[in-house]
């Protein structure tokens, strides 16, 4: 049975560029523009892994994965940012820190992000 | 050492010389008062003296008369000797009295017959004396008549051719001159008495048994000298000062012995007057100094205590209302000092937390500038993987490929950003400044933000007066935009932005107020500080590189303006303020302020695939009642041209199908085309670029973007 990703960022180009290359790798791929919208699409039709970036208006990348882990454990969790790792606002901690499956860097090859996805 | 312990020894110190003199003082008033006391003693021992002398002297005058008897004369012993009685009844002070030949037979005495037998002659020293000198004698006491009583002689030659036929002797009672003493009233423990020749008491008070000799040691005094002083021990052992005279008349001394304990006694009650006084004084100094030390030490303990205070960085007030001048001008300094060091340690500390203040603008920028950097980055790796995969026509790709466009904008854009601050900051942009109208350029924009439907989630509020600047255009557009996109950024969809520009004095007022975020306290000066952001959380939406603000003010200072941010508070809005220097207006002949020109309304066809560009020229054109139809690409252009040629046609180069200048010569080729007006809007601005368009037949040329001011004139240049 295909995997169904949800793909989670507030800039609508990068959902878009996301989706399209999710879904020429065979996924069925749903979007939403903040956390809130992800958490509203994930009771419609539950994904089998989330693909969200960090800082988002309305819920952030953080309450949005709290939430996630809550109401969906089994949901696996890729989080992807832009963050910087040499300043003090370090947007993307290890993944054992936030508790998710993989970080990923922006920019990243789709490639690496597929390898991934099929990892988990 | 304490200060006050100085005082104490200054105090001292000074009444040191004054204590000394005052024992100095004491001693003499001591000596003073002993010489006095001697004085007193002295002058009255005389006194008693000249009494005893004048009793002695009556007595002498009395023999003496007796002595010159006619009877004795004439040899009538009885006659004599009968007188001689009667003058002893009337001197109850004489014994006796007894008339002897010079050898010292008795002739005639007032002794019984047969005592005077038994009675020698007394005191032979003085009777010789009489007989040798022929001048009366005061004698010594002696036992008289028989050793029963003690009598004093009193010696009277009588002369006859020059020698004494007889002595009459007058026997003196004793007791005469000791009532004389006690006539004195001496103080208890006194001792005086009046001493014969040879040291024998005549009288004395306290009286002793007739005949006793004087105390040794005054008898040696009066042997070494007629008068004077001296201490000595009387015969009942007292310790006495004892003034003494010798009777020149009689050959006796007087003396009065004064106790030592009492003569002492006033020297030492004026001794200890003048020690309790000295001890009163120094205990009066003492107290003074310590209170004066208390005074003096307790405002510079205040002080050294502020001072320390100070030293640790405390705030603290120095006491400068001392009682001591020089202590207020060291208070007055110390607080000077203080403060001084108050201030510096601020401006230090102000000057650290600007500091780490920037260093953390710093960072965040960084961490800003990698975030907006990497997002786009990352759509565009998408978009690249997707059209590697995707054919060439599919929807995938084409949407790709829209993606790729708008991401690659958006980063030139960024990339542009930071040129700009850069190159600001580095101060390598040239001003080109012109004289023009601050209202208009605002009007410019506004319509520019309008079209481009960035402003359509907000209310926009204008009130726009004319004033000049001498500027340089598009930097004053860009300070207009960058005040907008801040205003947009931080206001709520449905918040109220509004544009002023005015006048205010010298100055030309560029005003965006907005009803956003606002701003904390204390943090408005700080807003235009490079690389600060507005606190947005984890919120993308507001986006930026937090360089518009810095921009804006280094730009407006390069123009000889200023900036200022004000805010009601967080959550109430804020307003940014631009101030510029105000210029004259650019005035026409007629001294009128250059208008745009009014034109005709005209038939307008626009050839331009930009939606914004074409949607900006069609507003400029419409609100001026010009009839205005829009076409994307040069085709339908033509298309439409074909069906009712327009009076002027503004046609973009960059168009899809083919080029404006391929437009323009169909356009002219076509019937009536040779008077319709052809305008092009070019991206560039060079002069090949205008030359192409002269030649490919169009009337005018205007760079993108267009300024509706210059379109206007372009367009009545074309009437």
């Amino acid at each position: 049975m295909t995997k169904r990703l949800l793909v989670v960022d507030d800039d609508a180009d990068m959902r878009l560029t996301l989706k399209l290359a999710l879904e020429l790798a065979g996924y069925a791929v749903d979007v939403a523009a903040n956390g809130r919208e992800a958490l509203h699409a994930q009771r419609r039709q539950a994904a089998d892994v989330l693909i969200t970036d960090i800082f988002m208006p309305d819920a952030d990348g953080f309450e949005a994965i709290d939430a996630f882990r809550k109401e969906f454990p089994r949901t696996k969790i890729v989080v992807v940012s832009g963050g910087a790792q040499f300043s003090k606002r370090d947007y993307l901690p290890d993944a054992e820190l936030i508790g998710v499956d993989a970080t990923l860097q922006k920019p990243f090859d789709v490639d690496t992000l597929l390898g991934l996805i099929k990892t988990l | 050492m304490r200060l006050r312990s100085h005082l104490l020894l200054l105090s001292a110190a000074t009444a040191a010389p004054i204590l000394a003199l005052a024992v100095v003082v004491a001693f003499l008033v001591v000596r003073q008062e002993r010489d006095t006391l001697r004085d007193a003693a002295k002058d009255r021992v005389v006194a008693i003296m000249s009494g005893v002398d004048a009793e002695l002297r009556g007595s002498i005058a009395t023999l003496r008369a007796l002595a010159a008897s006619a009877q004795l004369e004439n040899g009538d012993l009885a006659a004599f000797h009968a007188e001689a009685m009667r003058i002893l009844k009337a001197h109850p002070d004489w014994l006796d009295y007894s008339l002897n030949s010079p050898e010292g037979a008795r002739v005639a005495s007032s002794l019984p017959p047969a005592v005077s037998a038994q009675t020698g002659l007394a005191d032979r020293e003085s009777f010789d004396l009489a007989v040798t000198t022929g001048e009366p004698v005061v004698g010594s006491i002696e036992q008289w008549p028989n050793g029963e009583r003690w009598a004093v002689p009193l010696r009277m030659p009588i002369m006859e051719n020059g020698l004494p036929k007889y002595i009459l002797s007058a026997m003196l009672k004793p007791d005469a001159f000791s009532d004389l003493l006690r006539a004195q009233r001496l103080p208890e423990g006194w001792v005086a008495g009046i001493a014969d020749r040879h040291g024998r008491f005549i009288g004395r008070i306290p009286p002793l048994p007739p005949g006793q000799y004087a105390s040794d040691s005054w008898r040696e005094k009066i042997k070494a000298s007629p008068q004077g002083w001296f201490r000595g021990r009387t015969l009942e052992g007292h310790d006495t000062y004892t003034p003494y005279v010798t009777s020149s008349l009689s050959g006796w001394a007087l003396g009065i012995a004064m106790p030592v304990s009492a003569v002492e006694a006033a020297a030492w009650r004026s001794l200890w007057l003048v020690l309790i006084m000295v001890l009163l004084a120094s205990g009066i100094a003492v107290g003074l100094a310590l209170l004066l030390g208390w005074r003096i030490a307790k405002p510079i303990a205040a002080l050294a205590q502020a001072a320390e205070a100070a030293g640790r960085g405390e705030r603290v007030g120095f006491p400068v209302r001392t009682p001591i001048t020089e202590l207020d001008s060291l208070a007055a300094a110390l607080a000077q000092a203080a403060q001084a060091m108050h201030d510096k340690h601020q401006l230090a500390e102000r000057e650290k937390a600007a500091l780490q203040a920037s260093d953390r603008a710093k960072d965040e920028f960084l961490a800003m500038l990698s975030h907006e950097l990497r997002n786009p980055l990352a759509a565009l790796t998408a978009a690249a993987h997707v059209l590697k995969l995707a054919p060439a026509g599919d929807a995938a790709a084409i949407k790709a490929r829209g993606v790729v466009d708008r991401q690659t904008k958006h980063m030139a854009r960024l990339v542009g950003d930071l040129l700009d601050i850069s190159r600001v900051a580095m101060g390598k942009v040239a001003l080109e400044r012109e004289r023009f109208n601050l209202a208009e350029a605002a009007g410019n924009v506004l319509h520019v933000w309008r079209a481009s439907g960035r402003l359509e989630r907000h209310q926009l509020g204008v009130e726009i007066k004319p004033v000049w600047v001498d500027a340089d255009r598009a930097r004053i557009e860009q300070i207009l935009s960058n005040l907008l996109d801040n205003a947009v950024k931080f206001t709520p969809a449905g918040g109220k932005i509004t544009v002023s520009v005015g006048q205010d004095g010298d100055w030309a007022v560029l005003q965006v107020s907005d009803q956003g975020e606002g701003l904390a306290p204390g943090s408005a000066e700080r807003m235009f500080d490079l690389f600060v952001q507005g606190e947005r959380g984890l919120d993308r939406a507001a986006g930026g590189l937090g360089v518009g603000l810095a921009l804006v003010k280094r730009l407006s200072e390069m123009h000889g303006g200023r900036v200022s941010a004000e805010s009601a508070g967080p959550g109430r809005g804020a307003t940014f303020r631009v101030t510029l220097p105000a210029v004259q207006p650019i005035t026409t002949r007629s001294g009128e302020v250059a208008a745009a020109p009014v034109l005709a309304p005209r038939r307008v066809l626009i050839v331009e695939d930009n939606d914004d560009a074409r949607q900006m020229l069609h507003d400029v054109l419409a609100f001026g009642g010009h009839e205005v139809r829009e076409a994307r690409d040069g085709a339908s252009g033509l298309a439409l041209a074909a069906q009712s040629p327009p009076d002027v046609a503004l046609i973009d180069i960059g168009l899809p199908d083919v080029d404006g200048y391929e437009v323009a010569r169909r356009l002219r080729a076509a019937p009536g085309g040779r008077r319709m007006g052809l305008i092009a809007i070019t991206g560039y601005g060079q002069a090949e670029d205008q030359r192409l368009a002269y030649e490919a037949g169009f009337d005018a040329h205007l760079t993108k973007p267009v300024a509706p001011e210059r379109l206007k004139q372009v367009m009545a240049g074309l009437q």
